[in-house]
């Protein structure tokens, strides 16, 4: 019951969240209830059982990810930019469009015969971490997946650091240069 | 009322559709990168609760496949962003409809 | 016992090896050494001669029938390469062969000196190579190959020098006139398989089947059918005869050199007509219709035939026009079942008409090309050997007792009178019973009335040509000479055949070996068409009236062109005025019947029908174009609009799985 409660409460604060990311002028605005959004997330993955990954959720998404957006928004001056106008004819006929594709799901799930099985096992660190180092992969096999994951980051990171760069001796940087 | 297993569905559908919808129907490149990580939220919030109806050993799948899902946002939040600068830097302007260069 | 594939073969490897010169030669500017290709050209069609020489010494009475190997082997059809010798194949062999031989000989000497010596012997041994197979096929379909064959190496002799264009549309109206005649020898073929399957279509099974039918009283079942498939080859064979309509082509075919015109044109193609009707004489003999209406068109072109021959200037010309009129009088003898009495006329035509032509090819080589008769005169002081063989074939021609066509024109007239059995039918007039009208004595009476004009337009040919004064330039009349030996051979030996062939059948004498050997062939024909009651009239009679009607020509010929004037020649030797009308008569009638329908008709498959396709075609491409177009619309500019449409897929997928209740 309590469960319940808690949960509308969160989603509540979830949903309309992201309809402020919808509905927001400024991208700062929208970095901001986005970052609202994830937190009040993190708050039902605790709900459900997973706490680890709700921590997760708070350091990684809301605290990183959200982190870099703000970042490059201010860096970009997002602001400055008052010409493009928030929405127009596709975004009128999107908006429609995907609240009748989410009905059509909606009624597919509804009818579907799910239940919460009492005996799930509440996702502690020591499990999840567990599970994840198991090198010899007893269960299905993460630990693989789990080395690959930090080359993908790895190489993400060189990527980007790789595109964003500025040429040195280039007319950017020239220009730049100068006027510093 | 029980907290049921549909709710936190129907609640991951909802986010989906609203993170769609501000990545497609925004013109500003930014937003349109937040509506893909909420989407993605949404994904992740689907799949925690669907490992709450599996039984014990199954259910730990919930936790460890919605933590690569979310290495791999902030992988592509990062190269998305990198790419943003490049490109601004080309047209000194944030919105989508610029950036297409399609032929029609 | 030589095999009888050997026959057709001589020619056909003659045919390949001059061809084989010809190619090679055609290089060098002087061609081919002329010697050892005319001995080559007169060899195989010699060894053919030799060849059937030696099987008809001996040959069985019932005929030698070989079969070759399977030509087409189809479930719904089969038939066979077969060879089938008997009296009537016989006969028609030994004079093809043997005048081929002959005028091969000669045209050594005509054709001295030309670029395309070889390749004319190589026409001439195809040429010789499918009226070989035409005789001596057992089935209608391989008659058929050489009867196209023949009417191909027509259209390449017709043709042969051609440089000039008027040779090669004469070659052109020779082919396609003939086309038209072939198709409906095929459609009789198609007509007699539906009756009786494809081995209906050998000659022995079609006897076989005849015969059944008249022992079973079925006459009257098969009558219509095998009606129009006697009238389609009938057509078939006005075509290659050269009989109304499809006779335009023969006077035109005189543009090829004259030992062609001799060849083909008076001995053997032009028989191979007559020689179809004999072969299905036992189906004709059971279409009384389709013989009346052989006997009439027979009739009329005889007649035509003979008075445009009056009016030619050009002494090949006239030859031509008395061909076809004496292939009129083998088509009246035919409609009247006596077969065995055309097939005789084909043999002494083919002896005295080559022999005229070979003469006349000998006066346009004395006379350096001339060929307008208006000025020729006189040369039988020049040239006394050709005047002598020409005289005799003139004799021949008209009727003249004792020499050939003597023989063979009065013994059709006679059956003519004595076998005709149309008649116009009983009917009442004003009250009055009019009597069955027999028209055996008409058609005699045009019979004979045709042989007076024969005589006359022959004897005008012979007058204007060797008697009288010299009308052409005095630099031409020095060079008149008689002509080479080799050409001269072959000229008395067919006079020779035009004196004495016909005494084979000499009939008022009392010789009936001809008759004799083609009795097996087609006795079973005539004697179901015999009259019922024999006229009791002494054949006597018939010679007799044939004798005065050549004497009545050749002195009205004497009294009209002996002394006359001939005004000058000037321009073409073409007729003019009234005689151009008669002359071009059956021109005038295909180019309104054929040739401006078909004119009009592709012009408006040009204008209209053209049109209309390409019409059509622009639709189907615009409407592709348009599918295009607006599939290709939904490609589009901005990622954005992409991925609406992206996401309307989607509804439009989940929507479908949801109605089908998931189980897609």
């Amino acid at each position: 019951m309590l469960a319940l409660i808690y949960f509308i409460v969160l989603s509540i604060i979830a949903v309309g969240s992201a309809v402020c990311v919808l509905l927001s002028r400024h991208p700062l605005y929208g970095a901001l209830s986005l970052v609202v959004s994830m937190v009040s997330l993190a708050g039902i993955y605790g709900l459900l059982g997973s706490p680890f990954l709700g921590v997760v959720q708070i350091m990684v998404y809301a605290g990183a990810i959200m982190m870099l957006l703000t970042f490059v928004i201010m860096v970009l001056n997002g602001a400055r930019d008052s010409h493009t106008p928030m929405f127009d004819k596709v975004s009128l006929f999107v908006i429609p469009a995907v609240i009748v594709l989410a009905g059509l799901v909606g009624f597919a799930l509804v009818r579907a015969p799910i239940a919460f099985d009492a005996a799930t096992v509440r996702g502690s660190v020591a499990i999840t971490s567990k599970t994840l180092f198991d090198v010899a992969q007893t269960g299905p096999g993460y630990f693989v997946l789990f080395e690959v994951l930090g080359v993908l980051l790895l190489s993400a990171m060189g990527a980007a650091v790789l595109l964003a760069k500025k040429r040195l001796g280039s007319v950017d940087s020239e220009k730049t240069e100068g006027k510093h | 009322m029980e907290l049921q297993a549909i709710y936190v569905q129907i609640l991951a559908l909802v986010i989906f559709a609203i993170g769609l919808m501000v990545a497609v129907s925004r013109r500003n490149v930014f937003f349109v990168l937040m509506g893909v990580e909420l989407a993605l939220n949404a994904v992740n919030l689907s799949f925690v609760g669907f490992s709450k109806t599996l039984p014990n050993d199954m259910s730990i799948v919930g936790q460890v496949v919605p933590l690569f899902t979310i290495a791999v946002a902030a992988a592509e939040a990062c190269v998305g962003l990198a790419m943003v600068i490049l490109i601004f830097r080309n047209r000194e302007s944030v919105d989508a409809d610029t950036y297409s260069n399609m032929k029609g | 016992m030589i095999s009888l594939g050997l026959i057709p073969l001589f020619p056909l490897l003659g045919c390949i090896i001059l061809g084989a010169i010809a190619v090679i030669s055609s290089g060098s500017k002087k061609g081919p050494a002329e010697g050892f290709v005319g001995t080559l050209a007169v060899m195989f069609p010699a060894l053919s001669f030799a060849g059937v020489a030696l099987l008809a010494l001996n040959m069985p009475e019932g005929g030698i029938r070989e079969t070759l190997c399977t030509w087409i082997d189809i479930p719904m059809f089969r038939a066979e390469i077969g060879f089938l010798f008997d009296g009537l194949s016989r006969i028609m062999l030994l004079f093809v062969t043997g005048i081929g031989s002959l005028i091969a000989l000669y045209s050594i000497g005509y054709m001295h000196g030309d670029r395309g010596f070889a390749r004319y012997f190589a026409y001439i041994n195809l040429f010789l190579f499918s009226m070989i197979v035409l005789v001596l096929s057992d089935n209608l379909l391989l008659t058929f190959l050489g009867w196209e064959g023949v009417g191909l190496c027509s259209y390449l002799l017709i043709g042969f020098w051609n440089k000039d264009l008027n040779n090669c549309k004469a070659a052109n109206k020779a082919f396609i006139v003939n086309r038209v005649g072939d198709i409906g020898f095929i459609l009789g073929m198609l007509c007699l398989v539906t009756i009786g399957g494809a081995a209906i279509l050998n000659y022995d099974v079609l006897a076989n089947f005849i015969s059944m039918v008249i022992n079973g009283n079925h006459v009257e079942l098969v009558v219509p059918f095998l009606s129009v498939a006697g009238i389609l080859f009938f057509i078939g064979c006005t075509g290659k005869s050269a009989q109304i309509p499809l006779l335009t082509w023969l006077p035109d075919a005189m543009a090829g050199p004259t030992p062609v015109s001799a060849l083909i044109h008076a001995a053997t193609m032009v028989t191979s007509g007559v020689y179809l009707l004999a072969r299905l004489g036992s189906m004709f003999a059971i279409l009384p219709v389709v013989l009346d209406i052989i006997v009439i068109v027979g009739m009329l072109t005889a007649f035509w035939a003979a008075v445009a021959g009056l009016f030619q200037n050009d002494i090949k010309k006239v030859l031509a026009y008395s061909t076809i009129s004496q292939l009129g009088y083998m088509f009246m003898a035919s409609g009247v079942c006596a077969f065995d009495a055309s097939i005789f006329h084909v043999f002494t035509h083919a002896f005295f008409k080559a022999a005229l032509f070979l003469g006349a090819g000998a006066v346009i080589h004395a006379l350096a090309g001339e060929q307008d008769m208006r000025k020729m005169g006189g040369l039988i002081k020049k040239t006394p050997v050709t005047a002598c063989v020409m005289i005799f074939a003139f004799l021949a021609i008209v009727g003249f007792p004792g020499f050939a066509g003597f023989w063979s024109k009065d013994l059709i007239l006679e059956k003519i009178f004595m076998n005709c059995s149309m008649a116009i039918p009983g009917f009442t007039l004003f009250g009055h019973e009019i009597a069955t009208i027999p028209l055996n004595g008409f058609v005699y009476a045009v019979g004979l009335a045709t042989a007076v004009i024969t005589a006359v337009y022959m004897g005008r040919l012979i007058i204007l040509t060797f008697f009288g004064s010299y009308r052409g330039s005095k630099e031409s009349e020095e060079h008149i000479h008689e002509a080479p030996a080799v050409m001269l051979i072959p000229m008395v030996v067919l006079a020779f055949g035009a004196v004495f062939a016909g005494y084979l059948w000499a009939d008022s004498i009392g010789i009936k070996y001809f008759a004799e050997t083609l009795a097996p062939v087609v006795g079973a024909a005539q004697a179901y068409n015999a009259p019922a009651v024999a006229a009791h009239l002494n054949p006597v009679i018939f010679a007799v009236l044939g004798t005065i009607a050549a004497l009545l020509g050749m002195y009205i010929a004497y009294k009209i062109y002996a002394n006359a004037r001939i005004p000058a020649a000037k321009g073409s030797s073409a007729p003019e005025g009234g005689k151009a009308t008669w002359t071009f008569l059956f021109d005038s009638l295909h180019k309104y019947v054929g040739i401006i329908p078909v004119n009009v008709l592709a012009w408006i498959c040009d204008v209209v029908v053209d049109k209309i396709l390409a019409a059509i075609q622009w639709t189907i491409g615009a409407i592709a174009s348009i599918l295009g177009d607006g599939a290709a619309s939904f490609q589009v500019r901005k990622v954005r609009l992409q991925v609406a449409f992206s996401i309307l897929g989607l509804i439009a997928l989940l929507a479908i799985v949801l109605l089908t209740g998931g189980t897609l």
